[in-house]
């Protein structure tokens, strides 16, 4: 009878030793943040000591009420909305098709592509937002490739205008069809366009044409200059395309391994049967993954909210605020300017609230339309 | 189910469209992978010069000249050894936690099972950056509390104490806690699936539980531990929202806060940030070629919800 009661005790402490270095590094991580969150939306804290010293106290649910009327709250709601919704309607569809495609062999060179797709998953974000960022810049690879475009084509307009005039001959008319070709460049370039430009060819010798013609370019040729990341309307969308295309390959890893796992014979009968690979698609291999489809589901709506390192590289919510997400906000309202840690805390629990909501709604789906796992 | 179509060679043709088309979508993502990578590593073989002029070609002189020079800039080997000690430390930690708390979730009946194992499985789908704030706000408070707790017990006279912020024991211990509910659902998961009757036996002979989890549990759990290691080398060695608000010495901080410092202060000198850019990557990248497999398998096999 002793020995049992020692047996239990033993087993007591030794559960509590092994359980408690998880639970005590747990709480520090995520169980005293979230409180430390809640108290400090509620109060007028302004920095400083918590724990004596400076005065701070509940001042109640203004912070909420400001998140409320605050119109840079809804628009980085927003952003994280788009986040999810490319997620769920962009990186899954896509992600499922191309592990069906390449689970049955529809493609050759499986193991190729599921190496190139999967490979920005495992690069680093902060890398991945920069080069994305110098990309879509003016310095950027797009930029160069667009502006060769254009100013070839200023070339051609340039060489062929010279050519009906029949050779170096500057006259007002061709003068006037340059300056027509330039579109609203000339304007810009001269205050009185036709005797300037005129006098600016006369400058060359008939010898010198191909340097002239480099040079009309250079002067007079429409510069394309990337409004990717510095035009507010349209800022979201390159962001939101690094998302899609950063991730897919996750889904399709997944799904493929999961698919793996389904017995091939069946899916051999239907096709026996006479169904097409679409049809095998849709009517064996989705049905059997829906478990899966509802994780990774789950698993978008959680990761969409862990974009902080990705935006905060690629255009660090910028232009005018307009690809702020949520994280971002809250991490501006503390540690840019003048810190409003109560505002930021407001925001954290915000974010913790939506994810909730999220991930319920998830549930519920899946309890309703019956994941089978 | 519709109808089969019925017409071989109309299915033909619509499995060419569609083949085609799906090659034509894949092709885009593998390129816009691919063409990036490269067009950086060549440019980063350029001088600053050179890639104002020529942005997208080959260089004309190919010169190493920006990797020492970033290198030296932007102490990168000083970042890399911060991040080899984050991230080994980071996994070591998650998986030793892991495994022993799983093994007492799994195999040692006690009531709080229920909701500790419980509230680690809902820390899944909570993303810790949403609250990284107050998390700032907890560790820069604690070690508050901390310097003031050491000045009564007359330990330190002045200064304070710098523990849980701009500490590496404070970025680990927040790294491990933050790998944890993941972790620690894979480890107790595949823990149950070890037959009670091995753990039951170990203890007829007499064994305590810590006998058991070093000799018994331990070396069972070498496959999920070593899932739980790939999941978590790569999110520690890529982390960058927590340490960006854990660290301000510069001799704390890892590769990606370097890196986008690093390019945040030198935002003309092309060749640099290129240099820089590719020693961020080059890393991750041979680890991820040098394992892809079992790196997919643990990707799969760590996809799990709450």
């Amino acid at each position: 009878m002793v020995r049992r009661i020692n047996a239990r005790s033993e087993e007591r402490l030794a559960y509590w030793v092994m359980v408690l270095p998880a639970v005590l590094l747990y709480l520090l991580v995520l169980g005293f943040p979230i409180i430390i969150s809640i108290i400090l939306s509620l109060s007028n804290y302004a920095g400083g000591k918590m724990f004596g010293g400076d005065a701070w106290r509940i001042v109640g649910f203004q912070q909420y009420g400001r998140l409320l009327r605050d119109t840079y709250f809804w628009f980085a709601l927003k952003n994280n909305v788009y986040i999810v919704l490319v997620s769920i309607f962009g990186q899954l569809p896509l992600g499922f098709i191309f592990a069906y495609v390449i689970y049955r062999k529809v493609v050759k060179f499986g193991e190729f592509w599921q190496a190139v797709l999967y490979m920005p998953a495992i690069i680093s974000v902060i890398v991945i937002g920069i080069m994305w960022a110098i990309i879509f810049s003016p310095s950027g690879i797009i930029a160069e490739v667009m502006n060769s475009i254009y100013s070839g084509s200023f070339g051609n307009q340039v060489q062929h205008i010279f050519a009906s005039a029949g050779g170096f001959h500057v006259t007002d008319d061709v003068v006037k069809q340059l300056i027509t070709a330039s579109g609203p460049v000339a304007g810009q370039v001269f205050t009185d366009p036709v005797p300037e430009l005129k006098s600016f060819l006369l400058s060359y010798t008939p010898d010198q044409f191909a340097m002239l013609k480099g040079d009309l370019v250079n002067l007079l040729g429409t510069k394309w200059s990337p409004v990717f990341l510095t035009k507010p309307d349209i800022a979201m969308l390159p962001v939101l395309f690094v998302v899609l295309w950063c991730w897919t390959g996750m889904y399709l890893i997944l799904f493929l391994a999961n698919m793996q796992k389904i017995d091939p014979q069946i899916i051999e009968a239907a096709r026996i049967d006479g169904a097409s690979e679409g049809q095998v698609m849709g009517s064996v291999v989705l049905p059997s993954l829906s478990g899966v489809i509802v994780n990774a589901a789950i698993l978008c709506i959680a990761g969409s909210l862990n974009s902080f390192a990705l935006i905060f590289a690629m255009t660090r919510g910028g232009p005018a605020r307009v690809t702020e997400v949520l994280s971002i906000y809250m991490y501006d309202s503390a540690f840019s300017g003048s810190p409003n840690y109560p505002l930021a805390n407001a925001i954290s629990m915000a974010m913790v609230v939506f994810s909730m909501i999220l991930i319920g709604a998830t549930k519920l789906a899946e309890r309703r339309f019956g994941g089978k796992e | 189910m519709g109808e089969p179509l019925k017409n071989p060679v109309a299915s033909r043709v619509l499995g060419t469209v569609g083949r085609t088309f799906i090659y034509l979508v894949m092709g885009i993502f593998a390129f816009m992978t691919i063409a990036p990578l490269i067009w950086l590593v060549i440019s980063s073989f350029k001088s600053t010069q050179e890639f104002r002029l020529n942005r997208v070609g080959l260089p004309h002189v190919w010169t190493t000249v920006n990797y020492p020079g970033a290198w030296a800039l932007g102490d990168f080997g000083h970042l890399i050894g911060n991040s080899v000690i984050y991230t080994v430390g980071g996994t070591l930690g998650i998986i030793f936690f892991s495994i022993l708390a799983g093994f007492a979730f799994a195999k040692i009946k006690n009531r709080a099972t229920p909701i500790l194992y419980g509230s680690f499985v809902l820390g899944i789908l909570l993303s810790i950056q949403s609250v990284m704030v107050p998390l700032f706000i907890e560790v820069s408070q604690l070690d508050k509390l901390l310097t003031d707790f050491f000045r009564l017990l007359g330990i330190i006279k002045a200064g304070s104490v710098n523990f849980f912020y701009d500490s590496r024991i404070g970025v680990l211990l927040i790294y491990i806690g933050s790998g944890l509910p993941t972790a620690i659902y894979l480890c107790t998961e595949y823990i149950k699936g070890i037959p009670y009757a091995l753990v039951e036996a170990a203890r007829m002979d007499g064994a305590g539980y810590f006998k058991i989890f070093r000799w018994l549990v331990l070396p069972m759990a070498i496959p999920i531990a070593t899932t739980v290691a790939i999941l978590n080398i790569t999110n520690l060695w890529n982390e960058f929202a927590l340490i960006n608000i854990l660290v301000s010495k510069a001799g704390l901080k890892s590769l990606p806060l370097g890196i986008f410092k690093f390019t945040g202060n030198l935002n003309s000198d092309y060749g640099k940030q290129f240099a820089a850019l590719v020693i961020g990557m080059a890393p991750m990248l041979v680890f991820y070629l040098a394992f892809r497999k079992q790196i997919t398998k643990g990707v799969a096999a760590g996809a799990i919800k709450g």
